[in-house]
């Protein structure tokens, strides 16, 4: 326990440090004056006895300096006064103070805010119990509804039928649960609100869905296995966030009566707080309703599949057994329902299997969008932080040279190295601690605007800007580790210069070891930012590519609007009213060129597809089934896709009228090669339909799903002969408008115009074509955006590094500019001298950035679009980029060393 | 400065000063001037390693310090051994014998 003893003496004396040290001095000096007095008996008189002492015992103050040092906590004094010289330097030299500490916010600050989103996406579980328990039934994300076999074999969706099998036939998991693989919108008002119905989003799942995560209510109660049954009393719960933003809070809602699609619920309980339901994405669930509360009920039947699957094994259960059990359970069924699967799928029932993966994460869709996209990312914040890193070592050798006659003194009058390197490493991390507080700021912040670039246009997203304690270690030890890493070397070097060459004021010794480091470190500076630049280039004009291409329609000017017929209580005998109410006054509003009505329109994440058959030639299953649309008069001219033969579907196209068809490029091309498919009849489903429709016109192609492929084989059906057994998904749901002046502008008319037809017609959204357009590519502007910002950041370092370095050495060489100019070299030789040795670095720096930005381009490769990874042309722009800026930045001391008087400069020191 | 105790057998200037102590309380002085006198001379220990032995003596807790007055009047920090600092005494001084005799039996050889 001496230890103990040491520790709490050592307090002790560090508490009260002026009594201890007088208490020593008083000690000392008895000692002292007791030698001196035994001298004196001895003989000599006091001055002799007082020299004697003294060469024996040596000064007093060296004795208290020695038994001072011995204690432990004098280490923690030096600390200490270590950290009060820090900040007395540091607060002496504002401008190499403010740059590091900016430099380190901004390059850990941005790595931070990456490694926040990485952390929240990639690696948090969901906030659900024991989630490494949880495993799902399939391996990828396909969406939304399908019959027969799955892509590749690989089952991910399933009907409710076989989900039941499923269910009851494997034990190994103690709950199974499932829910639609898509949200629902809803149209909730609570009973007795005046206000009309407002759009919410919904996910219908199994009764055992929260007690399968694990979770129960917030307050109230979650949803139960007997809330899924048939003829129970339509239960929802409703999620936390909704509930606080929505509700504000009130407690009065949880038993409370709402109407959801017309029918009367009850909101049972309020979800936990951080639940956000099985996936992690932007606008998640605002309700959970029960399967059972499902009005399409078509979707019950073994045919479709829509349902995700995810459960929880029991402890004992071993993952390769249960799927072993799972696909002999798909194959049996899948065996016995081959009534369901189209005869052409037959020959591949025997290859669909089910992979149970782990789902911890739950379903990973945001983690696979995004995985690419965050890794580039990660890659460019760390090439960003070696760039800062580069320019915090050049910065701290500058500093340390400024200090270096200081340091020389100190060395000279016996200084130990060890103490100065401490002192100095001190400085650094004070320094580092300082930029690593301000990189917090700049990454909270800098989260935020990523979240909103990455998520533009959703309401919420259920990730927290805040960053976790992970996170936050994760900056305090890089910052740290930074620190000692630049650091170490300036500091060392400074140390171990020779105090006689120092002293002798000779600030021109050229050819030392740290500038020989500074000149590198610049050179690595300039072909990381070469990389930096080119990769930025890359996605930028990728992503101009992307939103700039020939969509095939025009986004200038129009409104797209989002309504809900169905979630309002329309059936289908009401729609041909509405569709004719809403014909008649849309292109009344002012300001509104042309009005249009369709199913869906291009780009806003929907998509039918359906096989079809010609007239008069055999079934060809070769093509993947083409997209189809239905849609009102004037669609083709409101949105702006060109009709190149034949007629537009217009008001004529009634029930009773022939049914006819317009056709894009690409399906005319694929159907009918060097035919003229005008006037030819094709039909969906078997050969009995193959003269259902007959083709009227062609329009060009355009893009409504894949905005990277070439658009696919589409047709276009009119709204109005739409039969009536064609389920909810054809009912309209987009109105497109071709309009005057701003889309934004005319949306309150928009909607006033709505409610007139029909105050509780939903509208689930209003938003410009060129917004949503947008939305498409919210990934590739977020790393476009960050790769430009990163790009300037860099651009900038570069330019202080350059700076810093041709000024440092333009100083030391003002002696020797001095000579040359007195021996007769002109200005102009002396700016080209300079600038010349500016430019061998950026030459380097590109010869080593450009080679290893070539190479790395090929990890772009996929993601670009329209531009070749190794795009000359922005290869070129970046080194202009580059050598411009640093043409700049040396020009600057270049031009001060131009202007040297040589008799100045010979009188220098 | 000469470094006297690097003359010293090392780590044995603790177990000298307890064992001067064990025969009365003493102050530095007197510990510096009895350990010259008992070793004829052949130790002397300066103030600074006096000093950091006594401190780290006395965070042992082996021994503890009282003011008092020398007999000549003048005010003193006397150190004395603690019950622990006998024991550590004891074990030191056999342990040192153990050793010396098994150095002597060596060196004989």
């Amino acid at each position: 326990m001496w230890w103990l003893r040491n520790f709490a003496l050592g307090l002790w004396s560090l508490l009260r440090r002026e009594e201890v040290s007088k208490e020593f001095d008083a000690e000392i000096n008895g000692f002292l004056e007791m030698a001196v007095e035994e001298k004196m008996k001895r003989g000599m008189d006091r001055a002799q006895a007082l020299r004697a002492v003294r060469l024996e015992q040596g000064s007093s103050e060296v004795t208290r300096e020695i038994v001072h040092a011995a204690r432990w906590e004098s280490f923690l004094e030096i600390c200490a006064q270590d950290l009060a010289i820090g900040f007395r330097r540091l607060w002496r030299t504002p401008g190499f103070t403010a740059a590091v500490v900016l430099t380190l916010a901004l390059g850990i600050g941005a790595t931070t805010a990456i490694f926040t989103l990485v952390d929240a996406v990639m690696l948090k579980s969901l906030p659900v119990a024991i989630p490494k328990q949880l495993y799902r039934l399939g391996d990828n994300n396909n969406c939304c509804e399908m019959t027969g076999t799955q892509n590749d074999g690989s089952f991910v969706l399933y009907s409710y039928p076989l989900y039941e099998r499923l269910r009851d036939q494997t034990p190994e998991f103690s709950q199974l649960a499932a829910f639609g693989s898509y949200l629902s919108d809803l149209s909730i008002r609570r009973r007795g609100d005046a206000a009309a119905a407002q759009p919410y989003k919904g996910e219908y799942v199994s009764g055992n869905y929260f007690e399968m995560f694990g979770i129960g209510a917030f307050a109230g109660r979650a949803l139960i296995a007997q809330d899924d049954t048939a003829g129970a009393p339509p239960a929802a719960v409703m999620s936390y966030h909704t509930w606080q933003t929505r509700f504000g809070s009130d407690p009065s809602v949880i038993g409370a009566a709402f109407t959801i699609n017309t029918v009367p619920y009850t909101i049972v309980g309020v979800a936990p707080p951080r639940f956000y339901g099985d996936t992690l994405r932007s606008d998640p669930p605002d309700f959970w309703l029960p399967l059972a509360a499902h009005p399409d009920r078509w979707l019950f039947d073994p045919g479709p599949e829509w349902l995700y699957l995810i459960g929880r094994l029991r402890p004992d259960a071993r993952p390769q057994q249960v799927q072993a059990r799972l696909n002999v359970e798909l194959q049996e069924w899948l065996g016995n329902h081959r009534e369901v699967i189209p005869a052409r799928d037959w020959k591949d029932i025997a290859q669909q299997h089910v992979h149970l993966t782990p789902a911890g994460q739950g379903v990973e869709q945001m983690q696979t969008d995004y995985a690419l996209g965050l890794r580039l990312l990660v890659i460019l914040s760390a090439l960003l932080v070696l760039i800062a890193c580069a320019n915090i070592g050049n910065l701290l050798l500058a500093h340390g040279s400024a200090n270096r006659s200081q340091t020389a003194v100190r060395l000279a009058l016996g200084a130990p190295r060890t103490r100065l390197v401490q002192q100095m490493l001190t400085e650094t991390v004070l320094l580092a601690l300082m930029g690593g507080a301000a990189a917090l700021l700049v990454a909270y912040a800098g989260t935020h605007a990523i979240l909103s670039l990455a998520f533009r246009g959703a309401h919420y997203v259920p990730i927290n800007a805040r960053p976790s304690i992970a996170v936050l270690c994760f900056a305090f030890i890089t910052s740290v580790a930074t620190g000692i890493a630049v650091g170490i070397a300036p500091a060392w070097m400074t140390s171990h210069s020779n105090p006689a060459h120092a002293l002798s004021g000779a600030g021109h010794s050229r050819g030392d070891r740290s500038s020989a480091i500074q000149k590198s470190l610049v050179i690595v500076q300039v072909a990381f930012s070469t990389v930096l630049l080119i990769g930025a280039g890359l996605v930028t004009q990728s992503l101009r590519n992307l939103e700039y291409q020939k969509f095939g329609f025009v986004t200038d000017g129009r409104l797209i609007v989002n309504i809900a017929p169905a979630l309002a209580g329309y059936t289908p005998d009401r729609l041909t009213g509405l569709y004719q109410q809403l014909h008649d006054s849309l292109p009344q509003i002012p300001g509104v060129l042309s009005a249009s009505i369709s199913w869906y329109s291009p780009l806003d994440g929907n998509n039918a597809n359906e096989r079809v058959v010609v007239q008069g030639k055999a079934p060809d299953y070769r093509w993947t089934a083409p997209s189809w649309d239905r849609v009102g008069p004037c669609y083709f001219e409101t949105i702006g896709t060109r009709l190149l033969r034949g007629r537009a579907i217009d008001e004529h196209d009634t029930p009773s009228a022939p049914h006819v068809a317009v056709i894009n490029e690409t399906f005319a091309r694929r159907f009918f090669p060097n035919e003229d498919p005008i006037g030819r009849r094709f039909g969906m489903g078997d050969v009995s339909h193959g003269g259902d429709y007959e083709i009227v016109g062609i329009v060009e192609d355009a893009k409504y799903q894949d905005t990277r492929g070439p658009a696919y084989a589409t047709f276009f059906l009119p709204l109005l002969q739409s039969p009536s057994g064609e389920n909810v998904r054809g009912w309209v749901s987009a109105i497109e408008l071709h309009v005057t002046g701003k889309p934004e502008n005319i949306e309150p008319a928009v909607r006033q115009a709505l409610a007139e037809i029909d105050p509780n017609l939903t509208v689930l959204k209003v938003v410009s074509f060129g917004e949503l357009v947008a939305r498409n590519f919210n990934q590739e502007r977020l790393i476009a955006r960050l790769a430009e910002l990163f790009g300037v950041l860099a651009l900038i370092l570069v330019c202080v590094g350059l700076y810093g370095l041709t000024s440092y050495a333009v100083a030391r060489r003002t002696h020797e500019i001095g000579i040359r100019m007195a021996l007769g070299a002109e200005r102009a030789n002396i700016l080209v001298m300079v600038l010349r040795s500016a430019f061998a670095y950026l030459g380097l720096g590109l010869a080593i950035g450009i080679p290893v930005a070539l190479a790395g381009g090929r990890v772009l490769a996929d993601q670009l679009y329209g531009v070749r990874n190794y795009d000359p042309t922005i290869v070129a722009i970046a080194a202009m980029v580059l050598a411009s800026v640093s043409f700049l930045a040396a020009s600057i001391p270049a031009r001060r060393a131009a202007s040297v008087d040589p008799l100045i400069a010979l009188h220098y020191e | 400065m000469a470094d006297k105790p690097s003359d010293l057998v090392q780590g044995t200037l603790d177990m000298l000063i307890l064992k001067t102590l064990a025969l009365e309380p003493m102050h530095g002085y007197g510990i510096s001037v009895r350990l010259e006198q008992m070793s004829s001379g052949t130790f002397r220990i300066n103030a600074g390693s006096l000093f950091v032995a006594l401190q780290r003596l006395e965070r042992a807790g082996v021994i503890r310090n009282e003011w008092k007055a020398t007999e000549n009047g003048r005010r003193a920090k006397y150190y004395i051994l603690t019950q622990k600092g006998r024991r550590r005494l004891n074990d030191e001084t056999r342990e040192w014998g153990r050793q010396v005799a098994a150095i002597a039996r060596i060196l004989e050889a």
